[in-house]
């Protein structure tokens, strides 16, 4: 098995892993160079590229690392989505269930 | 004043055109439903509320407060505008767990957290909290609105207020969110291109890149100081700076007048001649001496300059001091000013660990607020917002996606804004009144863009405007349907009858946030600092606890939220004003009130019960929430409800 995991079970992608956490890692990297970087480059300072490239890459690691849990928990959700939407219309009308 | 060219009214009555076009196109699918009206019956592919988080944080106000800071304290400023990163770590925790309990809203989703009792406090609370907060952004919104209209045409506050605002109301109205997230792309589109386009034009304004940076290498060192409100008709004053490591003296002005006078001629000439002093090349024989203000200077009481002085490469930081009274006694006006002005182009230029104006510790305060408040649902002003956005996409993975894209787009708008404001402040490096360089990027685009470009700007402006504009208008109207209306007043209500009330809240909104931007008057970005920090600061690790630890209970949240209001008042106006305690910097004022508070909502939590295990294991199978579920996990798998990890 890799280091990275790619293929999720729906009960498993339910979980919090490792991978959620790389991927919340370099979705904050990534945050801080494209900010930073994309101001620098808009005034051509060499190392504002050098940050602005990072942060994409870091934005695509993170992308590769959590579409596929993404992907698992939303197809398993899905199935049930229409009874919890039920469930909630019924929490909705408070005065009935008092 | 600007006039417009034929060429600038087409750009201005073709896109209005175009905004109520999109009102009347959609209206169809607006009328369906309550989900339709407020949420796009949850249908949407993530680049559509992703395009739509974009918008609705690109306001009229967004540029005056980026300018603010960015202009006060170079590229190291958009860390104040880097609050929008909670979802970094939300697209991937609260986002997913928001999303999963396909609550409306944050109101409703206190009801699926909490129960019984309190669960009905904290919801009617938000929503109450809500329906005002929305009227309150928009008249920040709108009054931003108004003051770009005066400086462009002249016009009173509330007209551009008015008028603007109304015109989003129109689409809102007849198509609810469907307009809003529709419009909002087309929207977003036309505010990115003007906000490059100004932006270019500002940055080739300064000559270039090169020259911006050239520049700002060879100014003078400058600090902006506030003249105190003088009783007397006129004193003599002097200002000195120090070596911030030695207290020593380096310089002394020569004595200059404050008058107590509202001559405005008197003022552009003080502040033409401080423009003069930062921008003429450093004689290196000079070094250290203050070149404004001078005997020659005229300085106004209650008015901002900015002090100039020769800067000293050898040196980092200088203290700044003025003295009323020959010298006998200073008063500090900045700790650890830097020298020169090439500090501002890099992002990490602070002013020491805990001194000037702005510290490594309000830095480390800031960040933490907005990275780790994404593990929470509130944290943010803008969760509220982005909840709806939340649950109009489609699935789980578009939810995450959306909130992911349309801020790292909201980062990136803000980095093309902070260049032209460089280029700006290399053209004007003298003002030293916040009201005066806010406005720069909207100057930028008047004073630079050519002919017939003039309407595609305001074009854009309206478009920044009203995507705003529109955003609050329906979330606002979505509270008080779903959360009053609907679930207390008449919970058997139609779907046409809940479309219909939805409409009659957007235009109760809208008079809500006209009454409220005549209120708020000119004084935009310190209510923006008061919304954005201080405000939540109280309740920022209750709405992560709310989220994280299944302990925290309904009274525990709703003690946090009353001790924050009482709280907030006294630590940062009622204690420091009687002199009971100093008046904190921001960032103490904000961990002051998270142990204050939690001095309340713990204790309370702990006295009062848990909520029902059969409630908290509902919630828990529908939404997975991470972090301290321990018991609630174990009691849903002994129930079969859901299956141990461990177990495959």
């Amino acid at each position: 098995m890799s280091f990275i995991n790619r293929e999720w079970t729906p009960e498993n992608a339910d979980e919090m892993h490792k991978e959620d956490w790389f991927a919340i890692f370099f979705s904050v990297v990534s945050y801080i160079a494209l900010m930073v970087g994309a101001a620098m480059s808009a005034l051509l300072i060499p190392v504002g590229f050098v940050i602005l490239i990072i942060g994409i890459l870091s934005a695509l690691i993170m992308y590769w690392i959590i579409d596929p849990k993404l992907r698992s928990i939303s197809a398993e959700y899905e199935k049930n989505e229409k009874d919890y939407l039920l469930q909630l219309e019924e929490i909705q009308k408070w005065k009935k269930n008092k | 004043m600007i006039t417009f060219q034929f060429l600038d009214w087409l750009w201005l009555t073709l896109f209005v055109l175009l905004m109520v076009f999109f009102g009347f196109y959609f209206y169809k699918f607006g009328k369906r439903s309550q989900a339709d009206y407020f949420l796009a019956n949850r249908g949407l592919p993530w680049w559509l509320p992703a395009s739509s988080v974009y918008a609705t944080h690109t306001a009229t106000d967004t540029p005056i407060w980026v300018a603010g800071v960015v202009y006060k304290y170079g590229f190291a400023g958009l860390w104040y505008s880097f609050y929008s990163a909670w979802c970094a770590i939300s697209a991937y925790v609260s986002t997913r767990i928001f999303r999963r309990s396909l609550a409306y809203s944050q109101a409703e989703w206190q009801t699926l957290r909490f129960g019984e009792l309190g669960a009905e406090l904290l919801r009617g609370w938000l929503a109450g909290w809500q329906v005002f907060l929305n009227m309150f952004i928009l008249g920040w919104v709108g009054i931003a609105m108004g003051k770009v209209c005066a400086y462009l045409f002249g016009w009173d506050l509330y007209v551009g207020l008015l008028i603007f605002t109304a015109i989003g109301a129109v689409y809102v109205y007849t198509s609810g969110y469907w307009g809003v997230v529709m419009a909002d792309f087309q929207q977003g589109v036309i505010a990115l291109l003007v906000i490059i386009i100004v932006s270019v034009y500002g940055v080739l304004a300064a000559g270039g890149p090169t020259a911006i940076i050239s520049k700002l290498d060879r100014y003078n060192s400058t600090c902006e100081w506030k003249i105190p409100d003088i009783k007397s008709s006129q004193v003599d004053a002097i200002v000195r700076i120090k070596n911030a490591e030695t207290g020593e003296e380096i310089s002394r002005s020569e004595s200059f007048l404050i008058k107590n006078t509202k001559n405005e001629s008197l003022f552009k000439k003080a502040e033409n001649s401080a423009k003069e002093s930062v921008m003429n090349e450093q004689d290196d024989k000079k070094e250290d001496q203050i070149l404004f203000p001078n005997n020659n200077s005229i300085l106004l009481s209650d008015h901002g300059y900015n002090i100039v002085w020769s800067k000293n490469n050898n040196r980092k930081f200088v203290d700044v001091e003025y003295s009323l009274d020959n010298g006998n006694s200073w008063v500090l006006i900045t700790k650890n000013q830097l020298e020169g002005q090439g500090w501002r182009l890099s992002p990490m230029s602070f002013t020491g660990m805990y001194e000037g104006q702005f510290p490594i510790a309000w830095f480390i305060t800031m960040m933490i607020i907005a990275l780790i408040g994404g593990f929470g649902m509130g944290t943010a002003i803008d969760w509220y917002p982005e909840a709806q956005r939340i649950q109009s996409a489609k699935s789980v993975r578009d939810a995450a996606y959306s909130i992911w894209a349309g801020t790292a787009l909201v980062l990136v708008r803000n980095s093309i804004w902070a260049a032209a404001i460089m280029g700006f402040f290399v053209i004007n490096p003298h003002l030293g009144q916040g009201g005066d360089y806010e406005m720069a990027w909207y100057r930028v685009g008047f004073e630079y863009l050519p002919v017939g470009m003039v309407g595609f700007l305001f074009a854009g402006i309206i478009a920044i405007h009203l995507s705003t504009v529109s955003t609050h208008l329906n979330l606002g109207a979505m509270y008080a349907t779903r959360d009053f209306y609907h679930h207390y007043i008449n919970p058997e209500a139609s779907e046409e009858k809940l479309v219909s009330i939805g409409r009659k809240s957007t235009i109760l909104i809208l008079i809500g946030s006209f009454i409220f931007g005549l209120i708020i008057g000119e004084e935009i970005t310190a209510w923006l600092i008061f919304a954005l920090w201080i405000m939540s600061a109280g309740v920022w690790l209750p709405n992560i606890l709310q989220v994280i630890w299944w302990r925290f209970n309904s009274w525990g949240f709703l003690s946090a939220w009353i001790a924050n209001l009482g709280l907030s008042w006294l630590v940062v106006w009622i204690l420091p004003r009687f002199g009971v305690i100093p008046e904190l910097p921001d960032y103490l004022q904000f961990w002051a009130l998270i142990i204050l508070n939690a001095m309340i909502y713990l204790p309370v939590t702990f006295l009062t019960k848990p909520e029902k295990i059969d409630h908290l294991v509902a919630y828990y199978v529908m939404s997975r929430p991470i972090g301290f579920w321990g018991p609630v996990r174990k009691e849903a798998i002994r129930q079969g409800l859901i299956k141990s990890s461990d177990s495959k």
